[in-house]
Order: structure tokens, then C-alpha cells, then sequence
């Protein structure tokens, strides 16, 4: 009888290079050791991998770094609880496995020649970076760019280095708020939800790609539906316990939707279907 | 033309759904357990049979000398064949520490089997969760390695008990079967549902008959009525129903556990002590139970009103709105085994006749 290999085996990948962003995440680059694999890995922004700390679990992790990068991937990980701890522990030369990717990612395709604001708060910054990429990578084909972010503290402020090369290109708004302000804080303070009042941005012909906490997200969808957005204009990632990633363990799901496989990115007009309280 | 080829032809097949006449084979009750055996000992499977075992709990198990006695043929069995496909507990993979790196071994590991004694709703159940595991964005190759090398041979109810309501989903029609044994004086009629029954053939026992399927089963009390019911209690989300009826529940379980379709698991490492290889085991888990959504930031079905009520609306609403079947094949298990006494038919009743939202 024929046997149907595991769609849940990892493949194995080794870690080339980790980088401390803040003092409780790291990015690390990660690259298959099948080469074959890793020249077959394509991926759009918002889709996720599961990460395998061997002997420790596997866990849901967006790719923070840009599509259009071939010869490697990047995980930028929050050491929250058992796995995400275990893996800041490994280093350079370290092997995990990785599955994936999976899930549906930000429709960017669709926004050709629209204006993009992209709002992140926190760790949600990881997903949105791959998406900023991959639109800055091709930016003649898209209209004005706005990246709101916010996070607790400044030293908590990911990829720094980015943000400020984004703020210093044309045509890219870049508006940066920390909820708890140093005095050498220079930016924003406050909420970034506060932000969408303050700021100036066009409705028409826009989309706001969110990724964060979920009480971040809920504020920011009603801001912006007040300010005359769509929910068809609107695009959320959402976070939810996973254990598979591929629609058959039951954890993700939110009535007949599986965040796994249906998200974890879903349109304003799904969100409004969807019973995200205690759903 | 035999009836191995005239039950692939559609025509034939057309008929056999829309008449009451079909072909089949007779099979005496005295030869039930040496035809058990048979396919045991000549035609090489393990078979699976429902049993009362030694706590007195009537389950599926394999056929031995020493359970062969306590063959259950009465009613459906109090535990499902679910673990058959979905093991309480099984090792996905092996991680083996190889100098920096590590070799993955799958698990895999298979023996032949026949179930006897599925009752119609269980081969329902088995057509759900074959929706899950074979064809949802992809498979999952544990339940599909299992499923390929299991033959099912359906038994006929004729007194429902008083918690079953299978007319209510149609499911009280067996279908998805490779045979199906028809309860008749002195024994069965056998039906052939597929083409794999070949391998259940048995020339000793298998007797030419003019008998056919008609079936003398009496209509269950219990009864649901599910059209509509996913619609309905999609609107009904905020019902108060749920809050009143979650009141009671103990978040035990109890009701996931022993449902033939509940199929949710976790997956989890684990060292082998005093080594570097670790294993990764795939577990039931339960929508009762609250560390089932728990992420860092929060519990996302934090009160027990949430949990029942994710129960019952994958069952009765979720599943439908995504395979076209519902998730519940109106066992009755899961008010069998509920210590509190709830009853997902009572719940959608309820909310029937008092619903919220409604136009
Ligand atoms: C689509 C998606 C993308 C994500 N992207 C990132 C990312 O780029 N960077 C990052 O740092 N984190 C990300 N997360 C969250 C990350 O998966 C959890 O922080 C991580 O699983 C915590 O595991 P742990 O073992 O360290 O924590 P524990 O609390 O010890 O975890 C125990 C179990 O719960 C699971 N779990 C715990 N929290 C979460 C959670 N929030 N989401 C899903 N499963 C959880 C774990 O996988 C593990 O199986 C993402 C989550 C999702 C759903
Ligand atoms: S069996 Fe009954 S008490 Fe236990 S979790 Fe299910 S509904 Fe609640
Ligand atoms: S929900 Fe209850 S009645 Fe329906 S299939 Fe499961 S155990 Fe049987
Ligand atoms: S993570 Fe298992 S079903 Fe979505």
C-alpha cells in the first residue's frame, strides 16, 4: 500500500545569522539545508512558517524579511514562552525546522497604483516588514505610502534601521508613536491609534494593510471606518493559537473560518462576518 | 457479469440508490463470529469488532479468543471507532540528534483491518472526518495511511436508543460502507457498497439469497429538526440560551472525547530522557476546555458560555457552512456520556423556538 508522506514533517533549515533587535526579539536568518528547497521557497508578505525548536515544539511564525530575498529567510521572534525562549538560546550554526509557508498573505497584487498605509503595533511589525519590502522593492508600480507603527518604548522600537531609511525616501510617510516615551525621544508619543486623527492620508484609492494586537486592530478598524474606509479596504492579520497550520487541528478556527488556511490575513468585509469575541 | 463489475456500473449504482431491491449475499447468524475469524486467519486482516470489555463498557476492539464471547450486537457501542483513525495518542516523529544536525524519522505504521460493526451513524462520522483528513487544504497523512488499509462493514440498528436522533441529519441511512450486514431472521443480508468488498468476500459463508435490504427499524423519539439550523444559529451567536445552558457545564470534556466526529489535537515535543532525540506526539485536545485557545496575550474563549457553544455550532452550524454536512451524525453519545445532563438538541431546540435576530 502506498504511503502518504507527513505534510507536517519539517524540513530541516540552519541558522546563519542572528540579530538582537531589541531586548526581547531577535531576527534570525534561517536557510534550508536542501538547496533545492530553499531555491523552491517563495512566499507573499502576511503568509507564516511553523518553526520547530526540536524537542521543544513548533510554532507560528510570520517571515519578516523581503520576498524578493532568495537565498535565505528571516524570523524575527518575540522569547515569550517555551519554544520562542529556546530558540533565542540557539545560534549561529543552530538546526530548526521549518514548515511552510502557509496561510493567505496581504493581497498586494491588488493595490497596483493605490495608496498603501501600513499599520503595525508591537511584534506585528515582523509580517509588516516583508510587505513594506516587497512594495518599496517596486514602488513606481504604487501610489503614496504611509507606515504607521507604534510600540511601548523606544528601546523596544523594531527595526529601527529601516524605519529610518523609509523615512528618508520619497514619497513614503513614515509616523512612528511609543506609548511611553524617554526623554531623548524625538517622535511621536502616545497611542498610534491616536495618530490616524492627527495625520493627514487619502481615502480614496487606499489600503490599510494592520498587523498587531488585536485591541490595537479593533481601535484602528473603527478609526478608519470613520475616517470613510471600506471594509473592503481594510486588511487584518490575525492572531490565533496554532498547532498545525494546515486546517485539521481545530485551534485556529473562528466559525467557519480557519486562521491557518483562510488567514491569517482576512478583508475588513470577512472581519465584520466574523464573531472575533469569544468566537 | 458478477457483482464485483456491476457494482462499479453507474447504472447499476443508480438503481441500487433508488430501488429496494440489490444484489447481495446472504450470511447466517451462527456463522458471524467463524466469518469474523476468516477474514482474520485466511484473508490476513485484523479485525475490529464491538465488544463489552472487562469494565463493562462496550467499545471496539480486536477480535480474540478471549473477547470473541462478548461480541456487542445489540445497540452502538458506547465509545466510537474513532481511535482507530485518530489515536488517543500518537507519535508523529521521531527527531534523532545527529551530530549538529538531526534525522527526522515519520512514524509509520499500518496493519490491514476490517470494523465490523459500525452502525450508520459511525460510517457518517468516519464521511466527516473524512472530509477533515483527506481533502481540506490538503491531507493529513496519519489519518489517510490508516484509513486506506481499513475496511468497514456496516451492522443494522433496529431499536434506536433513547438519546439517539440520526433521522434528524439523514444519517440514519448508512452509506460510505464496503459491506453493510442487514439485520434478518437467522442472519444478515449482506450489501456490497463498494469496490474493495471483494477482499471481504468469503465463498464458505456467503450464501446466493432472494432476501433484500428492507429494513425493520423503528423511528428514534428523539428527534431535531436541522433544516436551516446552520443559518439559524449563526444569528443566534448572542443568544441567551447559551449562557443559561453553560450554567450547568463542567468544562469536563466528556462530550469531545466520546463524539465519533471531534477531532481536534495538539501537538507537543518531548525528550527522551537522557538523550538529545526527541519525539513529537499528536494528542486529543478539546474546544471545553479554556488552554484550547490560550496565546500569550489572552484566552480568546475565555467563559464557558464561548466553549458549549463552539461545541454545538461546529457541530450543528460551522461544518455545514464549510462541507456541505454537519459536523454531528445524531449519535447521541455526547448526551450519553454528559454528567451534567446537557444536550446539544435541547440547546438547538430551545433556540428554535425562541430565536434572536430573526427576520
Ligand atoms: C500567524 C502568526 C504569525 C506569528 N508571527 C510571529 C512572529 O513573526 N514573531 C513572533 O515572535 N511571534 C509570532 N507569532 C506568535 C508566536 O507564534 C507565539 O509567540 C509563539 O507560538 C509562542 O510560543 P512559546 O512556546 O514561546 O510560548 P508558550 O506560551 O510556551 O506556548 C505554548 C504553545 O502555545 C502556542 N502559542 C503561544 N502563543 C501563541 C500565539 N500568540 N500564537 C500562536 N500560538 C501560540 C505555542 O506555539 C505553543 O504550542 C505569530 C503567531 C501567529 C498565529
Ligand atoms: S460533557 Fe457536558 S459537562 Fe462535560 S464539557 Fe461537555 S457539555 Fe460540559
Ligand atoms: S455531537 Fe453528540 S450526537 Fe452529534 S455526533 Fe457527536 S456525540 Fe453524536
Ligand atoms: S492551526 Fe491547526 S487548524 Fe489551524
Amino acid at each position: 500500500m502506498h504511503q502518504f508522506e507527513s505534510p507536517l514533517k519539517p524540513e530541516l533549515a540552519e541558522i546563519i545569522r542572528v540579530k538582537e533587535e531589541t531586548p526581547f526579539l531577535k531576527t534570525f536568518t534561517v536557510r534550508f539545508l536542501d538547496k533545492k528547497k530553499q531555491k523552491q521557497f517563495s512566499f507573499i508578505p502576511g503568509k507564516f512558517v511553523m518553526a520547530s525548536v526540536f524537542g521543544f515544539g513548533e510554532m507560528p511564525i510570520s517571515i519578516s524579511s523581503s520576498p524578493y530575498q532568495k537565498d535565505s529567510l528571516q524570523l524575527t521572534v518575540n522569547a515569550v514562552g517555551n519554544i520562542s525562549r529556546q530558540m533565542h538560546l540557539l545560534g549561529k550554526g543552530s538546526v530548526v525546522g521549518l514548515r511552510g509557508p502557509f496561510g493567505r498573505g496581504y493581497p498586494i497584487q491588488k493595490f497596483r497604483k493605490k495608496n498603501i498605509i501600513f499599520f503595525s503595533g508591537g511584534c506585528g511589525m515582523a509580517s509588516m516588514r516583508s510587505a513594506v519590502y516587497a512594495v518599496n522593492a517596486k514602488k513606481e508600480l504604487f501610489g503614496k505610502l504611509f507606515l504607521f507603527h507604534g510600540c511601548k518604548s523606544p528601546q523596544e522600537l523594531l527595526f529601527a534601521e529601516d524605519i529610518a531609511k523609509w523615512e528618508k525616501e520619497q514619497n513614503f510617510n513614515v509616523f512612528v508613536s511609543v506609548d511611553k516615551p524617554t526623554p531623548d525621544w524625538k517622535g511621536n508619543s502616545g497611542f498610534v491609534t491616536d495618530l490616524i486623527d492627527k495625520v493627514d492620508f487619502p481615502v480614496e484609492n487606499t489600503f490599510v494593510l494592520m498587523c498587531g494586537p488585536q485591541a490595537m486592530m479593533n481601535i484602528a478598524i473603527e478609526k478608519f471606518r470613520k475616517h470613510g474606509f471600506k471594509p473592503e479596504q481594510i486588511f487584518a492579520s490575525l492572531e490565533r493559537l496554532m498547532h498545525c497550520g494546515i486546517g485539521k487541528c481545530g485551534h485556529c478556527n473562528i466559525g467557519k473560518e480557519y486562521v491557518c488556511v483562510h488567514g491569517p490575513v482576512f478583508s475588513g468585509s470577512e472581519l465584520e462576518k466574523m464573531h472575533l469575541r469569544e468566537g | 457479469m458478477n457483482i464485483f463489475q456491476a457494482s462499479n456500473c453507474p447504472a447499476w449504482k443508480f438503481l441500487n440508490d433508488f430501488c429496494v431491491i440489490v444484489l447481495g449475499y446472504f450470511l447466517k447468524k451462527k456463522n458471524l463470529l467463524p466469518y469474523l475469524e476468516f477474514l482474520q486467519e485466511e484473508n490476513g486482516l485484523q479485525a475490529i469488532v464491538p465488544v463489552v470489555n472487562s469494565n463493562g463498557a462496550t467499545c471496539f476492539e480486536e477480535l480474540s479468543k478471549e473477547n470473541s464471547e462478548n461480541l456487542f450486537l445489540d445497540s452502538k457501542a458506547f465509545f466510537s471507532a474513532k481511535k482507530f483513525f485518530l489515536p488517543n495518542r500518537e507519535r508523529e516523529f521521531l527527531f534523532e540528534k545527529k551530530a549538529a544536525s538531526f534525522e527526522i524519522h515519520e512514524t509509520i505504521k499500518h496493519r490491514h483491518k476490517v470494523l465490523f460493526g459500525l452502525r450508520s451513524c459511525d460510517l457518517h462520522a468516519l464521511n466527516a472526518l473524512d472530509k477533515v483528513f483527506l481533502d481540506f487544504y490538503g491531507y493529513d497523512s496519519l489519518y489517510r495511511n490508516k484509513r486506506n488499509t481499513v475496511l468497514t462493514i456496516g451492522l443494522e440498528c433496529l431499536k434506536p436508543e433513547k438519546n439517539c436522533f440520526c433521522e434528524s441529519f439523514g444519517t440514519s441511512k448508512p452509506d460510505f460502507f464496503d459491506l453493510f450486514f442487514w439485520e434478518k431472521k437467522d442472519g444478515f443480508f449482506v450489501e456490497i457498497g463498494s469496490p474493495e468488498w471483494e477482499k471481504l468476500y468469503c465463498k464458505k459463508f456467503f450464501e446466493k439469497t432472494r432476501e433484500n435490504r428492507n429494513s425493520q427499524k423503528e423511528n428514534c423519539s428523539l428527534k431535531l429538526e436541522t433544516k436551516n439550523i446552520a443559518e439559524l444559529l449563526e444569528k443566534n451567536f448572542e443568544n441567551p440560551v447559551w449562557e443559561k445552558e453553560s450554567e450547568k457545564c463542567l468544562s469536563c470534556s466528556s462530550c469531545t472525547q466520546i463524539c465519533p466526529t471531534c477531532y481536534c489535537f495538539a501537538i507537543e515535543d518531548f525528550f527522551i530522557p537522557g538523550t538529545e532525540d526527541s519525539e513529537r506526539y499528536r494528542e486529543w485536545d478539546s474546544c471545553q476546555l479554556q488552554q484550547f485557545t490560550r496565546i500569550n496575550a489572552g484566552i480568546f474563549r475565555q467563559s464557558r458560555k464561548s466553549r458549549l457553544r463552539q461545541f454545538v455550532m461546529h457541530k450543528l452550524s460551522f461544518f455545514r457552512q464549510q462541507h456541505n454536512v454537519h459536523l454531528c451524525v445524531g449519535c447521541g453519545r455526547c448526551i450519553d456520556a454528559c454528567p451534567a445532563k446537557i444536550s446539544l438538541v435541547e440547546i438547538a431546540s430551545q433556540i428554535q423556538k425562541n430565536p434572536i435576530g430573526a427576520d
